[in-house]
């Protein structure tokens, strides 16, 4: 767990985003436990409560689940359901911008896709 | 066991000035409270008249029920931590730093005198030097120690992080962290320092002469405020009929702080080209408090 909260967007929202990308780089496993509100609260000194509403925000989409008396912990099949969830996330939030920006630009269709090209060969 | 603090049409006047304007407030079991306003809004008299050190001069207080004033039983269960001074009426205040804590540990029952060496030690401070010798660092520091060491479950802090640097701040905000973790109890914490406080607070009070500006829950809060900037034509065809509470032009670019829910937002952004952004919590309170005066 790092990272830096912004003012951008809830921070509820960022705690739950962070946790997920925690999970896709595989820094948590599938079954196995994630830091406690408690913790999430004193390492971004945020109040529980609202780190307690990141962590359900996960548990209503099923990615992760409670045991109870124990903690919080990563569903399995969770890094499929992350990566479906964001791939529909990715056209509105990168692709769209991608096209209006590239627009601005007075970038053609053609440069476009040859940089993505060129960027999908460097990596 | 757990109960509620609350203020119902509260009046404070000091001779003919009145400074509190009918208050309704409620303050529940287990939550965060941020009180934020400017100085002179009437933060420390509200605070005085919720834990009976000021008489109120309409209204009523009452803990679980009960008035508090001149209520023992309920005061001993809160606890106020005031911002201390290096003088007093009579002159220099002469007390010491373990006097002080004495007389908390005598009046709170719920003191932990183990927990209260610790924040000492943590913090350095000298419990034999007198307070009128002290810095305004320390003593920021004698009211932190007396406000967690009491254990109170209704704890009030006045302008804790006033005197301290950011580091002695975020420090402060963590053992309240910590605390609250443990013990779940009500914390109500005035300031106007809001750069690390906002994430801390669960609710939020923003008092503004004497008045309550805005109540609710911080997250809630803050994500009904934006900033929506572009061409001046574009910003003012998006933002028709909302309330616009702050305005900056430059050239033929404008950018303005608006509160409005999520519809009007999405609105906003698919069928106009302009950028939108969020709020932090201080600009919120700067942008209702301006607004209110302009």
């Amino acid at each position: 767990m790092n990272g830096v909260l912004n003012e951008q967007t809830s921070i509820y929202l960022q705690i739950a985003q962070m946790i997920e990308n925690d999970i896709l780089r595989g820094i948590y496993l599938e079954e196995e436990q994630v830091p406690s509100t408690n913790e999430l609260a004193r390492v971004f000194r945020i109040n529980p409560a609202t780190a307690a509403k990141g962590v359900n925000l996960l548990v209503d989409e099923a990615i992760l689940y409670k045991k109870r008396g124990i903690g919080m912990f990563v569903s399995t099949g969770a890094v499929v359901a992350i990566r479906q969830k964001r791939k529909a996330a990715f056209y509105q939030d990168f692709v769209k911008t991608l096209v209006s920006e590239a627009t601005n630009l007075e970038i053609d269709k053609n440069e476009l896709l040859e940089m993505i090209q060129k960027a999908q060969n460097e990596q | 066991m757990e109960k509620t603090l609350k203020a119902s049409g509260l009046v404070k006047t000091y001779g003919k000035k009145e400074v509190l304007h009918g208050i309704d407030i409620e303050f529940r079991p287990g939550c965060i409270y941020g009180l934020v306003g400017r100085n002179g809004a009437g933060k420390t008299t509200l605070l005085s008249c919720l834990t009976a050190q000021a008489r109120i001069t309409e209204g009523e207080v009452t803990y679980g029920g009960e008035t508090v004033w001149e209520n023992t039983k309920a005061l001993s269960e809160i606890c106020f931590a005031r911002e201390m001074s290096q003088v007093l009426f009579s002159g220099p205040n002469t007390y010491k730093v373990k006097d002080y804590l004495y007389a908390a540990k005598v009046f709170y029952p719920h003191w932990d005198e183990q927990y209260a060496k610790r924040l000492v030690e943590l913090f350095g401070l000298d419990v034999k030097k007198r307070i009128s010798n002290l810095s305004k660092g320390m003593l920021s520091m004698v009211t932190i120690v007396l406000a967690l060491a009491s254990k109170a479950p209704v704890t009030i802090l006045d302008e804790p992080v006033a005197g301290l640097d950011v580091v002695a701040r975020e420090q402060f905000y963590k053992l309240l962290l910590e605390d609250y973790a443990e013990t779940q109890r009500t914390f109500i914490v005035s300031t106007h320092i809001l750069d690390e406080a906002a994430t801390v607070f669960e609710e939020v009070v923003f008092l503004d002469d004497g008045k309550i500006l805005e109540q609710g829950n911080t997250d809630e809060l803050i994500s009904q405020f934006h900033y929506i900037s572009g061409k001046t034509e574009d910003v003012d065809k998006a933002v028709e009929g909302m309330q616009v509470l702050l305005q900056e032009v430059a050239g033929r670019s404008k950018a303005v702080a608006v509160r409005c829910d999520e519809t009007s937002l999405q609105q906003v952004q698919q069928n106009h080209t302009v950028d939108v952004s969020g709020m932090n919590l201080q600009k919120v309170f700067i942008a209702l408090t301006n607004s209110k005066e302009g």
